[in-house]
């Protein structure tokens, strides 16, 4: 059987009196690309959200590797194996780019402030590693030529793979990406398709949010879908497509006229 | 047309420069700091106070403060309006240990940084959950509570402070007296040296990093795995030891100190000077805060009009450079595409 890296069971979330997810079951299994799809407002975004410990779940649990991150702060979520991109690029647009992607690889070393002040030989090699570790991502993804221009600076594109590459430096057990193909040609889409792809080679497993279809369809391994804070549909990508409660959901069921 | 760039220009030098190179600069500039005192320039000279008494305070005071509360406020992002809160525990850490125990200044240097670190975690632990303009608040309440405080203790001198606080015994043949600046200025002058070491070493290593994601975007640096409590904590326990052990320096100096000298607007006054000087740029803060200390001095022939010209000149100087006289910005290098 294969292992599940993520596991998101009986999740219910509540915003004042509004049930964002009602007893969603989710997971993620090993060396997969799982996708989360569906319409505006249904959800998906709060599921990232809660995995990674920004909101606390009205009840449910979520497992990283078999442990129980629920409760955590975020910080010790990321370190134990979540790393996410955001819906709105959200880079340290002040920092280079190669300085976006070494803070996240510098939560993988426990080096401390007076270790860095006076330069112990452990700092230096943890500085060195995680320049080293945010240099090759950055070649990985293509950056590595944009490696000291601010992340602000930088083309829309080049932002959104920034973001990836800054969460694969913490190195993690799964790869969150909320929406990756916003704001690209059909060109760009195809690929970002290779790239994810390729973070799949690199034994990541990836949990997706897109609204691309096309791009869904064609590299995840497997479907869920949600609508109003509910699990409607899980499967293949052909199952999925076949599936009549997800067409109603994304295209409306025609109201009975009698 | 290209724009001649100083910054840029200075860059390129000091990236070809080669060590020997560099060590010849920074002798050279920091050397003529050291000079400073014994040049007699008219053209700097303050023309109605003592240009020696005006290089320590408030000249090197304001930078060695300016340099702590970058740490806060401009690497971190974090708006502290309470810091002479630090500068406060500094003073009265050395006016009351001198006078209640037989320690000297330079045992009681440690102490006064340890207070002010201890009031950093104190006052950081509670309020750094909070964020921005509550955070601010706080913070400013803070320093208004401890000048408070001192007000109310009678055991500390209440409203009229202590006097008759010893200075620094001497030290490498440096006599400190109260008639001669000079030695405090090159006492400060090298504490600040080797602050600016030390935050430089941080800012360029993970610290640094941690500090400015924090100051980018908080929530994503905790998803990035940065411990952000622990580095904002962290910012505010350095700025606090700063702005302690320029406090006990200031006590020795000036001998006797009263609550009053420590009012929100000596807060204010070191905010200007980072924000004035360029937010987040250790080089920019201090040369904000050096013109922050001279102009007023330079001015006094205008007697307290001065104050109406200073204010006019910062306005007019944050409309021009709303970022700062040096604002922090780190030079860009296009590499070649590879891939």
């Amino acid at each position: 059987m294969t292992k599940k890296l993520l596991e998101i069971n009986n999740l219910v979330v509540k915003f004042g009196g509004v049930t964002a997810l009602n007893e969603v079951n989710l997971h993620v299994n090993e060396g997969e690309i799982a996708a989360l799809i569906g319409p505006n407002g249904a959800g998906k975004t709060t599921v990232f959200n809660i995995v990674t410990g920004y909101y606390t779940p009205a009840s449910g649990d979520v497992l990283v590797d078999g442990k129980s991150v629920l409760g955590l702060r975020p910080y010790k979520i990321a370190r134990a194996g979540l790393g996410r991109t955001f819906q709105n690029i959200r880079l340290f647009g002040d920092m280079t780019a190669l300085e976006n992607v070494a803070t996240a690889a510098d939560s993988l070393n426990q080096s401390g402030l007076i270790g860095s002040l006076f330069g112990v030989p452990r700092s230096r090699r943890d500085e060195k590693k995680s320049m080293e570790t945010a240099m090759e991502l950055l070649t990985f993804i293509g950056l590595d030529h944009r490696a000291h221009q601010m992340a602000k600076n930088l083309p829309y594109g080049d932002q959104r793979r920034l973001e990836i590459a800054r969460a694969l430096a913490l190195n993690p057990k799964v790869l969150l990406l909320d929406e990756p193909a916003a704001g690209f040609n059909p060109q760009e889409k195809v690929e970002l398709g290779n790239l994810i792809r390729k973070i799949k080679d690199r034994g990541f497993a990836v949990l997706l949010i897109e609204h691309d279809m096309s791009l869904v369809m064609k590299i995840s391994d497997r479907i869920s879908v949600l609508d109003f804070g509910q699990k409607i549909a899980e499967g293949k990508p052909e199952e999925i497509q076949s599936n009549q409660r997800v067409i109603d959901a994304y295209l409306g069921v025609a109201e009975d006229a009698s | 047309m290209a724009k001649f760039n100083a910054r840029d220009r200075f860059g390129d030098w000091w990236d070809k420069s080669n060590p020997a190179q560099r060590t010849i600069f920074r002798i050279v500039v920091i050397g003529f700091f050291y000079a400073l005192p014994l040049l007699n320039n008219p053209v700097i000279d303050t023309p109605e106070t003592s240009f020696k008494s005006v290089l320590f305070y408030p000249l090197i005071m304001f930078s060695l403060m300016a340099v702590g509360l970058n740490v806060v406020v401009g690497k971190s992002g974090i708006l502290d309006l309470g810091y002479v809160a630090f500068f406060a525990i500094g003073a009265y850490t050395h006016a009351v240990m001198s006078a209640h125990t037989s320690l000297n200044f330079w045992e009681i240097l440690p102490f006064a940084m340890g207070f002010a670190m201890l009031a950093g975690v104190i006052l950081g632990l509670p309020a750094l959950r909070l964020r921005g303009d509550y955070l601010a608040i706080i913070t400013l309440g803070f320093g208004e509570i401890v000048r408070i405080i001192a007000v109310n203790t009678s055991a500390i001198g209440g409203a009229a402070g202590i006097t008759g606080i010893p200075g620094p015994t001497s030290i490498f043949g440096f006599e400190f007296t109260v008639m001669d600046p000079r030695p405090y200025y090159w006492l400060t002058l090298t504490i600040l040296c080797l602050v600016i070491w030390g935050v430089l070493r941080l800012t360029h290593r993970k610290p640094g990093r941690a500090w400015e994601a924090i100051r980018e975007d908080e929530d994503v640096a905790e998803f990035m795995g940065v411990a952000t409590l622990k580095y904002k904590l962290w910012a505010f326990i350095i700025g606090g030891a700063v702005g302690g052990i320029a406090g006990a320096i200031y006590a020795s100096q000036i001998r006797s100190i009263q609550p009053e000298l420590f009012t929100l607007n000596l807060s204010i006054m070191i905010l200007a000077c980072v924000v004035f000087g360029g937010m987040g740029n250790i080089w920019g803060v201090i040369l904000g805060a050096v013109l922050l200390g001279y102009i007023p001095e330079k001015l006094r022939f205008l007697s307290d009009y001065r104050i109406i010209f200073f204010g006019l000149l910062m306005v007019v100087m944050m409309n021009i450079r709303p970022n700062g006289l040096m604002p922090r910005k780190k030079r860009e290098k296009i590499g070649e595409k590879t891939s």
